[in-house]
């Protein structure tokens, strides 16, 4: 038989794999920019970004009063979050899969029905497309069921499991956009703080729910993106192995809340209901020994909670997140790559060995890049590249510590200070120059 | 030290335990599977299960599930000969999906470009926007 002699370097499937992570970050991110850019210039201040801004903080009000009020509400936020991770890790422990994966379907169907809905009669307004009702709600139907089943069947078309997820991403960020900025951005350090904390503590929920799911070598049902198992013909004797890898990222799915209300008063009770909880998720993956099983997939399911008000929906979406774990495995391979190079390393192991990353780090990762769309383009890039940079530096933190990781802090807290310093320092640089003709 | 295998020969312990080899390949190890993910999508067993659930869901009004029918079992229509049974089911999605988008797309068009002067006030009435600002779906307030 002819001998593979050429042995496809680590860097050629290294590079594949997280490609097949990043394209999608960077799909979604694009998404929301876009969105957030179209519907931001057509409509300027609608009246909902104004209800809920008023709830949390004022224009009118003074920097340290706008910075009380955005720390109270992301506070309450990671509380409301912590608590229903630790009841995801209950249901979980309890064994309550199957009501998880239907709350995981439910919540799916309230972001693309509703969310999406409120989202497509906003693009209809702004662009006055004459689409009739019936045809609109057949469409929205069916955008929603099949979104629904591509989430919730185990095996479906993997571009159609991708796409929808990826949408989902794409709305629940850019709901999360539409908080004021003060808020926005506490909340999104709290939140990587949080992801910190839940992951690395040994008492975090997310943690726990690793552990879980490592000690029963089971999948936790939730929202998180699979990539496509890339297939390494390193080891000939076994056709092609498969690398297990094990990503469990942090899902954040943050549901504003949109529909809370003007009217009412008590915006404190509110502000629980305003938050999303994120819950973390922890998978390990093991053994190739068991390639259909358990993967470590680890995923919260989306809880969404539907609050009625003025007969509008307000929903939150609970994500659990999982924390970054990189596991590799590969059974019995023997040929050059270092052994420990395959023992554990990888990112998030799905069932077929692909990487596996949470949809709370889409939805936030999208949310900073969208927020710096708001100011302009240059915070954008700026953003996009601290975020990918971030995502890499963590793969590798992966490889090195192979052990669940929080995938949230390094980007954002990387995206939020090259925010900062964009739109403090370089811009100013970059419209002098251009002023002086120095530099375009 | 090691042979080189096609993709399709990889024993690969998941859920789909072999192809259908393509009787009419000259080549030994020419396998088609059923769906489009090839050896990471379903058995045939599991896409005859499959193909049949979506195809009968699809008559909920969602054409859309047809069409995600047919792309997911794209190979069974190029090779319709492997898979009578999947077939018969996706060939039936196809006509459903095509003969569905015929009619919507062909009220939705007269709606859209005909306008007020065929329809009259109906049509003030069933357009999205007015309809969204009436029903208040997008203020939130």
């Amino acid at each position: 038989m002819a001998q593979n002699t050429r042995r496809p370097s680590i860097l050629e499937s290294l590079g594949q794999e997280i490609i097949g992570i990043v394209v999608p970050v960077s799909m979604c991110m694009l998404m929301v920019v876009i969105l957030v850019t179209v519907l931001t210039s057509n409509s300027s201040s609608s009246s909902s970004v104004l209800t809920i801004a008023n709830i949390i903080e004022s224009s009118s009000d003074s920097s340290w009063d706008k910075f009380v009020g955005a720390l109270l509400y992301s506070l309450a936020f990671v509380a409301f979050t912590t608590v229903i991770t630790f009841v995801l890790v209950l249901l979980f422990y309890l064994r309550y899969t199957k009501f998880l994966k239907i709350y995981m379907g439910f919540s799916a169907f309230l972001v693309l029905g509703f969310m999406g809905g409120e989202i497509a009669l906003f693009l209809i307004k702004d662009f006055s497309i004459p689409i009739d009702c019936i045809t609109f709600l057949v469409l929205l139907f069916n955008f929603a069921v099949v979104g629904v089943l591509a989430v919730f069947m185990p095996k479906m078309a993997i571009l159609v499991t991708q796409g929808y997820l990826i949408i989902i991403g794409m709305l629940a960020a850019y709901w999360f956009t539409l908080l004021p900025q003060w808020t926005t951005w506490v909340l999104l350090v709290a939140m990587s703080l949080y992801d910190l904390a839940a992951v690395l503590l040994p008492v975090g929920p997310l943690r726990l729910l690793v552990e879980l799911a490592i000690s029963r070598d089971e999948d936790i049902p939730a929202l998180v993106y699979e990539a496509r198992p890339v297939n390494h013909h390193d080891s000939g004797a076994r056709g092609g192995v498969v690398r297990r890898r094990v990503w469990r990222e942090r899902r954040n799915d943050n549901s504003n809340v949109g529909a809370d209300s003007n009217s009412t008063a008590n915006s404190g009770s509110d502000e629980s209901g305003d938050s999303r909880s994120n819950s973390n998720l922890n998978s390990n993956e093991i053994g190739d020994s068991n390639p259909d099983g358990c993967t470590a997939d680890n995923g919260h399911n989306d809880a969404r909670l539907v609050r009625a008000e003025e007969g509008q929906n307000s929903e939150r979406n609970e994500e659990l997140s999982s924390p970054l774990l990189k596991q590799v495995q590969c059974p019995g391979q023997e040929d050059g790559v270092s052994s420990d190079s395959m023992v554990l390393e990888g990112i998030g192991l799905g069932s077929s060995g692909a990487i596996k990353l949470g949809l709370g780090d889409f939805i936030f990762y999208s949310v900073l890049v969208g927020r710096a769309a708001m100011y302009d383009y240059m915070t954008v890039y700026a953003c996009y590249l601290a975020i990918i940079a971030g995502l890499g530096i963590t793969l590798m933190l992966l490889s090195l510590y192979q052990k669940a990781l929080p995938a949230l802090p390094v980007s954002i807290l990387l995206g939020v200070i090259f925010y900062f310093l964009t739109r403090f320092l370089l811009e100013v640089f970059v419209v002098q120059c251009s002023l002086n003709l120095v530099m375009f | 030290m090691e042979a080189s295998h096609t993709d399709a020969e990889i024993p690969n312990p998941g859920p789909n335990p072999s192809p259908r080899r393509n009787p009419n390949s000259i080549s030994l190890s020419s396998a088609v599977w059923p769906t489009i993910d090839g050896p990471l999508g379903l058995s045939e067993e599991e896409s005859l299960s499959y193909a049949s659930r979506f195809y009968k869901f699809g008559f909920a009004l969602l054409p859309w599930l047809w069409a995600v029918n047919c792309f997911y079992f794209w190979p069974v229509l190029c090779h319709r000969r492997s898979f009578p049974r999947i077939h018969y089911y996706v060939v039936r999605s196809a006509i459903g999906f095509t003969v569905f988008t015929a009619l919507l797309s062909s009220w939705a068009l007269t709606f859209a470009i005909g306008g007020e002067h065929l329809l009259g006030p109906v049509w003030d009435q069933l357009v999205m926007y007015n309809l969204a600002d009436r029903l208040g779906l997008t203020s939130w307030s």
